[in-house]
C-alpha cells in the first residue's frame, strides 16, 4: 500500500472527481477547499441546471460530493488554503492554513483543481453598462434567478417581455487580451434561453452572437431545440454598446446577416461572461512554481495527448485550471489526474522498495 | 433560496475592482526603450503636472503650463471663440504658454477622407510639430480632437515600425530638426479637466440651474482607448470623465441620454464625403434624442468637429420643423463663461448657429449689453483698420 497521500486542491467538479478516483484506486486523498462547502463554482454561483442535460445542479453535485464525503480514504479539509510548499514530489511538505492555524502535510503528489473565475464585465468599461444599469446582468446572475424559479427585471421586479444574451463578453477579444473562446458560454446561454422561455412563455428571447459554438451533442440537444421548440431568436450580430432610454436598456450594434445597424430595446440584457484563470489558480502557480501558458492558465506539457501533467514532476492540473472547460472536460481531466497522480506515487514507492 | 437573495446586485452596489495588467501595452515604456537605443528623444511632461487615471488604470501626466498650443484648423476657421477661450483660461491663471505661428496642420482630416498622404508623411508632420514645440521650449497641447486621435495612431505606428522611424528620421535630418516625441499626447480638454476645481474657484456665474448633455468625442475616447481619462467618481469609471468632470465642478447638471456613445455625425470621413448623412445623424440621432430625453439648456463637447457638426447641422433641420434647437459649445467656452469671460469678445458665441440668448439669460449674462460692447470694439477696429482684437479689448 502506498504511504504518502495525494493532495487535491479545489473541491469543484474536477477536484471531486480526482479525489474520488484516487480513493477508488486505493490511495489516500486529502481534499482541500477554501470555501466552507464542496462543489466549487456550480454551487457557489448557484447554477440552476447543468449544461447540456438540464439536470438540477445541486442534485448532481451532491451526488459527486457524497462519493467523497462517505469515503474513508478521502480526508476533507474545508475553509483551508494552501500557503507554501517545500521539496519535490514525492516528498513534498505542503503548508495548509485554516482557522486553527498552519499545518504541514507530507504528500506524494498534487492535483491542482482551482478552476476559473467569471470574467468581470467592468473590464470592458463603458461598452455594456454592467456597472451602470440594473437590468444588465451576467449569465451567473441569471442562473441565480433561474434557480430561484423567478426570472424578473432587477430594476422593478416585473416579468420581462424581451430578454437578450450577448455572447463572447470577455472571450475572443483581442482588445482586452482574452484571445480564447470560453467554450461553455454558447451552451449555457442557450440553456438559460430555454429556461427563460419555459418559465415565461410570453417573453421573447434573443441571442446576439459572433458564431455559435455548440460542440457535439449540444448542437441538437440545445441549439436546435432552442430554435425549434422554444423559438429563441439567434441573431448574428456584433453588439457595440448598451445605453438607457427611459427605463429600458437599448442594445445597439450591427446585424451582420442583414448588413445593417440595429437598435433593440430590452427589458433584461444578459452578458455571457467567459472564463478567466481564478486567483487560486494563479496562487498555486506561484506556490508550486508551475509555469502558466500564454493565456494565464496552468500549462500542461503533453498537448492534446496529456492534458493534466505540468512541468513540475508529480504536480498535475485538472478542470478549468488549465483553460476553459465544460463539465465533461472537468470530470474527464479530474479522472485522468487521479490516475496519473496515483501512478506517480506508485512508481515512487516501487523505486524506494 | 428566496427571491430577494436571487436578484442580481443593484448596479449602484456593483463595484468594479481592477485586477491584473492592463490589456494594452504601455506606450511610455516603448518610447523610453527607443530613446535608450538612441532612436529618438522623448520630451518629458514639464512640471508642474497632474497625474490622472486613464481607462485601464495607468496614470497620465497632464502639464499645467509651459504648453505649446497646437491649434485646430476647424476651430480657427469656424468657431474662433473655442481656441480664444482656451487661451483666455490660460491667461486667467497666469500660465506660461506658447501660441506658435509655425505649427502645421496635422493633415489627418484628409487622411481620414482617403484624400492624401502616406504614413511617412503623416508621421513626419507630427514629429515636425513636436520637434518645433521642443525647440520652442514648450510641451505640445493639442486643441483638435482629430489631431489628438491621429497623433496617437501615429505614435502606435512609430513605436512598432522601424522602417517608418527610419523614414521620419531622414525627413527630420533634412529639416535639421531633432526626432522628438512627447512622453504624453495631451488634449486641451485634459488640461481643462485637471484645472476644473481651480476654474470653479474663480467661477462668477451660478450654473446650478443649467442642465447640460455631454458628447465625448470619438477621437478622444474611442481611438487608442487606453489614453483617455476615466474617474471612478464619474459614471463609476465606466465612461470617460472628460467634460462631465468640469460640468460637475461648476455645479451644473449632467443629464444622460441614450445616444451619448454615438458619433456626433462628423464621422472620420463622412463630413467630407457624405455630408447629408452627417447632418441627418447629428440632428436626428444626437440632438433630437437629447431634446426628447434630457431637454438640456446646452450640449457640451470637446472637439472641433463635434461642436461644428452638432451646432451647425441644426439650422437646416430647424427649417424642417423638427425638434432641435440646443445650443452647442466647447467645455473651454463653458468654463470661460463661468469665470466671466465676455460671451462675444472672448467666447464669440455669435459664430454659433443655434440661438444662445435663452441660455445666456439663464446663465445670468446680459447679452444685449454684451453685444453692444462687442459692436463698439468691432466698430473701433473698423475705424482704425486693425485686423484683430487684443486681450486688452477682450478684457475691457
Amino acid at each position: 500500500m502506498p504511504n504518502l497521500p495525494i493532495l487535491v486542491i479545489g473541491g469543484g467538479p474536477a477536484g471531486l472527481e480526482a479525489a474520488r478516483g484516487i480513493a477508488d484506486l486505493g490511495y489516500n486523498a486529502i481534499l482541500v477547499d477554501k470555501a466552507e462547502f464542496l462543489g466549487g463554482t456550480p454551487i457557489s454561483a448557484d447554477y440552476a441546471a447543468i449544461t447540456p442535460d438540464m439536470r438540477n445542479t445541486e442534485e448532481a453535485m451532491n451526488e459527486m460530493i457524497e462519493k467523497v464525503t462517505d469515503n474513508p480514504l478521502v480526508d476533507i479539509r474545508l475553509n483551508t488554503i494552501v500557503t507554501a510548499s517545500e521539496g519535490e514530489a514525492p516528498n513534498l511538505n505542503v503548508t495548509l492554513k485554516n482557522g486553527k492555524g498552519d499545518e504541514i502535510l507530507h504528500v506524494g503528489s498534487i492535483v491542482v483543481a482551482t478552476g476559473f473565475q467569471h470574467f468581470d464585465p467592468g473590464k470592458e468599461t463603458q461598452m455594456y453598462g454592467y456597472y451602470e444599469y440594473d437590468d444588465v446582468i451576467t449569465l451567473v446572475d441569471a442562473e441565480r434567478m433561474l434557480k430561484a424559479g423567478d426570472f424578473v427585471r432587477p430594476s422593478n421586479g416585473k416579468k420581462p417581455k424581451q430578454v437578450c444574451f450577448i455572447q463572447c463578453v470577455g472571450s475572443r477579444d483581442r482588445q482586452i487580451g482574452n484571445f480564447w473562446c470560453s467554450k461553455v458560454c454558447c451552451g449555457i446561454a442557450t440553456k438559460e434561453a430555454i429556461e427563460i422561455r419555459h418559465l415565461l412563455p410570453d417573453c421573447r428571447v434573443f441571442v446576439f452572437y459572433i458564431d455559435m459554438r455548440m460542440y457535439g451533442f449540444w448542437e441538437d440537444e440545445l441549439y436546435w431545440k432552442a430554435q425549434e421548440e422554444y423559438k429563441v431568436n439567434f441573431i448574428r450580430g456584433i453588439v457595440t454598446e448598451i445605453t438607457l432610454r427611459g427605463d429600458t436598456v437599448v442594445v445597439k450594434g450591427e446585424d451582420t446577416t442583414m448588413g445593417r445597424p440595429m437598435e433593440v430595446p430590452m427589458d433584461v440584457v444578459i452578458l455571457s461572461v467567459g472564463m478567466e484563470p481564478s486567483e487560486g489558480t494563479k496562487e498555486m502557480s506561484n506556490i508550486f512554481d508551475i509555469p502558466l501558458e500564454s493565456h494565464g492558465f496552468i500549462e500542461t506539457i503533453g498537448g492534446a495527448l496529456n492534458t493534466v501533467e505540468t512541468k513540475v514532476s508529480g504536480v498535475f492540473a485538472a478542470g478549468a485550471t488549465t483553460g476553459p472547460a465544460d463539465l465533461e472536460d472537468s470530470i474527464s481531466t479530474g479522472g485522468s489526474a487521479a490516475m496519473k497522480s496515483c501512478a506517480f506515487v506508485r512508481k515512487a514507492d516501487l523505486e524506494l522498495a | 433560496m428566496s427571491i430577494a437573495t436571487a436578484l442580481p446586485p443593484k448596479a449602484s452596489t456593483r463595484e468594479f475592482i481592477r485586477k491584473g495588467r492592463p490589456p494594452t501595452e504601455d506606450y511610455r515604456e516603448l518610447l523610453f526603450e527607443l530613446e535608450a537605443k538612441g532612436e529618438l528623444e522623448v520630451q518629458r511632461v514639464p512640471e508642474p503636472y497632474v497625474e490622472v487615471e486613464t481607462k485601464y488604470g495607468r496614470k497620465k501626466k497632464i502639464p499645467l503650463e509651459f504648453t505649446w498650443h497646437h491649434k485646430s484648423c476647424g476651430q480657427c476657421g469656424h468657431i474662433p471663440g473655442y481656441s480664444t477661450a482656451i487661451f483666455w483660461l490660460n491667461r486667467q491663471f497666469n500660465k506660461d504658454y506658447h501660441d506658435p505661428k509655425d505649427q502645421s496642420s496635422c493633415t489627418a482630416w484628409n487622411y481620414y477622407a482617403s484624400s492624401t498622404s502616406n504614413s511617412a508623411a503623416q508621421a513626419s508632420v507630427a514629429v515636425r510639430n513636436f520637434a518645433q514645440a521642443k525647440l520652442d521650449g514648450y510641451f505640445p497641447l493639442i486643441h483638435c480632437g482629430t489631431s489628438y486621435g491621429h497623433y496617437k495612431e501615429v505614435r502606435e505606428e512609430i513605436l512598432h515600425h522601424q522602417k517608418l522611424r527610419d523614414q521620419v528620421r531622414k525627413v527630420m535630418d533634412r529639416l535639421k530638426m531633432p526626432f522628438v516625441f512627447p512622453e504624453e499626447i495631451v488634449h486641451y480638454s485634459e488640461w481643462v479637466h485637471v484645472m476644473a476645481d481651480d476654474i470653479a474657484k474663480k467661477q462668477v456665474l451660478d450654473f446650478s440651474n443649467i442642465r447640460t448633455t455631454v458628447h465625448p468625442a470619438c477621437h478622444y475616447h474611442k481611438l487608442v482607448v487606453e489614453d483617455a481619462i476615466y474617474d471612478r467618481d464619474l459614471y463609476d469609471g465606466q465612461r470617460t470623465a472628460i467634460v462631465s468632470g468640469l460640468v460637475k465642478a461648476l455645479g451644473a447638471e449632467v443629464a444622460d441620454y441614450s445616444t451619448w456613445h454615438d458619433c456626433c455625425g462628423f464621422g472620420f470621413r463622412h463630413i467630407l464625403v457624405s455630408r447629408d448623412f452627417s447632418r441627418s445623424f447629428a440632428t436626428i440621432r444626437k440632438i433630437e434624442r437629447m431634446k426628447e430625453e434630457a431637454n438640456p439648456d446646452v450640449t457640451l463637447t470637446h472637439d472641433t468637429g463635434c461642436v461644428t457638426t452638432l451646432d451647425k447641422s441644426q439650422f437646416s433641420t430647424q427649417a424642417h420643423g423638427r425638434n432641435v434647437g440646443i445650443p452647442v459649445m466647447s467645455d473651454a467656452q463653458f468654463a470661460a463663461l463661468a469665470m466671466g469671460a465676455h460671451p462675444y469678445k472672448v467666447c464669440q458665441l455669435h459664430w454659433h448657429g443655434v440661438d444662445m440668448k435663452p441660455l445666456m439669460e439663464k446663465m445670468g449674462i446680459d447679452h444685449e449689453k454684451a453685444w453692444s460692447e462687442f459692436e463698439e470694439v468691432a466698430g473701433r477696429l473698423k475705424e482704425n483698420g486693425t485686423e484683430f482684437m487684443t486681450w486688452e479689448d477682450a478684457d475691457a
